[in-house]
């Protein structure tokens, strides 16, 4: 079978595409319908298809805390995706190129930390963050959202930098430049896929958390995802606004992805063509 | 020269002003002063779930603020965040908060763990309460749960929640010559007999069905537990249990497809636009049917009495309350916040300016003003709010299943087993059998000694 035949658009390719997508997006489909109804066209039974969208939903969000929360949301992931990198890129980069004798023990211990579940952790932080203040702050968030981050990054970077022939870097030094310049214009620049990709990984983890933010924050530092769960209150659930919010947190995550789209399938399909 | 003499003026005034000033401080002694705003500079931190209750007080706390001269920091979060933090927190021995809501399904742990403050120290103390707040003035059924077994109060109750029966289409009832029903076979003949009628269910539920359920269970005899608080032994399959599943799942028969995952506003929603006849819930949520604006159903609607078993006559009731942790900063500042919030005033202008009827204080619920707001075409909902609301609090308090800590696991596993009968995978007995064997697997795993 040769390329021009895998790329023939068939009919049954097309219809194979069309319902993965209607399968893949029907969830985000249906929740963006129902943050433009009202809550009683939500609750009707069948539910109508065709109605008149209303902004209602989004406008109360904005009026409501839940626009500090998704603030808040932003703050925490970016920064703890920014800190993460920071540390952990050098240090996988450090890692590659060292070939000392505890290089596969000191990469294990490094992922261990991943290994147990967060549960196991919040309680200690949460004690741990009382007795420092950090309770309630987006600095607690953003380091635990690090701490947690770091090992992904260092796992996930270290391959990339494996993958760069040493002979580059040693040419570039031996023409003078210092190691310094190296890794940053000759080697960071050959592993952008990985970071994009990484980074990617790194702000979802922190986005998404449910959790930590729960446990670790009240009122100033409330996230996003805990601020939409605020919506289902005693007297019922507010579904609209529930629908806007859920929306709105995965519209971040979809534009970070789209813009570096180019780089994350790159990053992420490495491994399948490198081995 | 004009302006010289005005100086002079001012400079004459400002020292007569001074010297006025002066005489007061002689006269008053400065802790006199200060008493007139007592807790001035203090930040009251306190949190509850989200409810509509605290949405209005917030209007009148800055009255409350200019009163005191305290601050108040309200925390409202949705009820699952809200029982998670609170619970970490008192559980942890935090003082972040110098006053909580008491959810009801928390209570009676937070009390048995002593993380509450024992609010008779503040009732019994006349320099801190005056006599008129009359701590005696709440429902004995609502303020049940917030006492320990010494009968020590840890919460005063802010709402209470008193099961009822909505009826929304009498006209349809009366057609059929069908009246009122009192007993649960009566229920079931009405359920049965309205059921697809005018496109109607003869009646709605929704899915907590450990909160539903119960009542027919305790209806038959049976209950939840053998004799709680004292004795969580599991009761699940007892032939009154097994009775009350199969008459409820029975019941469920009558009811719109679906009907099992039903939540509140879709059981509320079908009630108020008539697509079923008959819902039986709290009182909030089943009132809107004569009071609401939405409901298309007001002419032919009735709030009655939940029918009875042919055992027990036992509502559902819970209420929720106001407590101070034990390790809170400002006890005092927290309970002067709670003497108001709870007070009769405050709780009169609720009721007047807001129509919030879900009040604990018997002198509000029985007063003119109360009954005029809340009787619909010439029913009197308070007086069948109060009735039921009380009843826990008259000899057995039916509700103490719903507050020990093992109901959470017994709950879930009700729940299941119930769902099971009612999809008709498994015969009443059956799923009850293995629904009492996994309880007390499950409770002795957590460590609870049966």
């Amino acid at each position: 079978m040769n390329e021009s035949s895998l790329r023939k658009a068939t009919p049954g390719r097309l219809i194979a595409i069309t319902v993965t997508l209607l399968i893949l997006l029907s969830p985000f489909l249906w929740l963006l319908q129902m943050s433009f109804k009202t809550n009683d066209q939500i609750l009707q039974f069948p539910p109508p298809l065709i109605f008149t969208p209303t902004l209602e939903n989004y406008i109360a969000l904005w009026h409501s805390a839940f626009s500090a929360s998704f603030v808040n949301s932003l703050l925490s992931a970016s920064l703890s995706t920014a800190l993460a990198l920071l540390f952990g890129v050098p240090a996988a980069y450090a890692l590659s190129r060292w070939s000392g004798r505890g290089k596969h023990g000191l990469s294990f211990a490094i992922l261990v930390t991943r290994m147990a579940p967060p549960i196991a952790f919040t309680i200690p932080f949460f004690l741990f963050y009382r007795w420092i203040g950090l309770l309630d702050t987006i600095t607690g968030l953003v380091l635990v959202y690090t701490s947690f981050n770091l090992p992904l990054v260092i796992w996930m970077m270290q391959p990339f930098f494996d993958t760069i022939p040493l002979s580059l870097e040693e040419a570039a030094l031996v023409d003078g430049a210092r190691t310094r310049t190296v890794f940053t214009k000759i080697v960071l620049p050959m592993v952008t896929p990985g970071i994009a990709a990484t980074a990617i990984l790194c702000f979802l983890y922190a986005w998404n958390d449910f959790f930590f933010a729960l446990i670790l924050t009240r009122t100033n530092a409330r996230t996003a995802p805990v601020a939409v769960v605020n919506f289902m209150n005693y007297e019922g659930w507010e579904w609209g606004k529930i629908a806007a919010g859920g929306s709105l947190v995965m519209a971040p995550v979809l534009i970070f992805s789209l813009a570096v789209r180019r780089y994350l399938v790159s990053g992420l399909t490495a491994g399948a063509v490198k081995g | 020269m004009k302006t010289a003499s005005r100086v002079s003026s001012i400079n004459r005034r400002t020292l007569l002003k001074a010297s006025a000033a002066g005489a007061a401080l002689a006269a008053f002694p400065a802790p006199l002063i200060a008493q007139t705003k007592p807790f001035a500079g203090v930040t009251l931190h306190g949190a509850s779930f989200q409810h509509r209750f605290f949405t209005l007080l917030q209007k009148y706390i800055p009255e409350f603020e200019e009163k005191t001269g305290m601050k108040v920091d309200l925390q409202l979060s949705s009820l699952p965040v809200y029982n998670q933090q609170a619970n970490l927190e008192l559980s942890s021995g935090g003082s972040a908060y110098d006053f909580v809501n008491v959810t009801f399904t928390l209570a009676t742990r937070w009390i048995a763990a002593g993380l509450l403050a024992n609010l008779d120290e503040f009732t019994g103390d006349a320099n801190l309460t005056p006599a008129e707040w009359n701590p005696k003035d709440f429902v004995d059924g609502a303020q049940v749960t917030y006492r320990d077994p010494k009968g020590g109060t840890y919460g005063f109750a802010w709402e209470g929640g008193a099961m009822l029966m909505g009826l929304s289409r009498m006209d349809l009832m009366e057609k059929k010559g069908l009246k009122i029903p009192k007993t649960f076979d009566e229920l079931q003949h009405v359920c049965a007999e309205i059921n697809g009628t005018d496109g109607v269910s003869g009646l709605v539920s929704w899915f907590l069905h450990n909160w539903n359920l119960p009542p027919y269970i305790q209806g038959f005899g049976g209950n939840v537990f053998r004799n709680p608080p004292g004795d969580p032994m599991p009761a699940l399959n007892t032939p009154e249990a097994i009775q009350g599943v199969e008459f409820y799942a029975k019941l469920l028969k009558s009811a719109p497809t679906g009907v099992l995952t039903y939540t509140e506003d879709q059981a509320r929603q079908a009630m108020l636009t008539g697509r079923a006849n008959i819902f039986i819930h709290s009182s909030a949520w089943v009132t809107p049917i004569l009071l609401s604006e939405e409901s298309k159903v007001k002419e032919t609607s009735r709030v009655v009495r939940s029918p009875a078993g042919p055992v027990h006559d036992y509502p559902a009731s819970n209420s929720q309350g106001i407590g101070i942790p034990k390790n809170a900063k400002n006890k005092k500042a927290a309970w002067e916040f709670i003497k108001w919030a709870l007070s009769k005033e405050i709780s009169m202008r609720l009721v007047k300016e807001h129509g919030h009827s879900s009040i604990c204080r018997r002198s509000i619920i029985t007063s003119d003003d109360y009954r005029k707001l809340n009787t619909v075409n010439g029913q009197d909902l308070g007086a069948l709010y109060l009735e039921v609301l009380e009843m826990p609090g008259k000899g057995d308090n039916y509700m103490a299943y719903r507050t020990t800590k093992e109901f959470p696991i017994v709950g879930d596993i009700l729940n299941k087993a119930f769902e099971q009968v009612a999809t008709g995978q498994l015969p009443a007995k059956d799923a009850m059998n293995a629904a009492q064997d996994q309880a007390i697997a499950a409770l002795r795993r957590a460590g609870t000694k049966l």
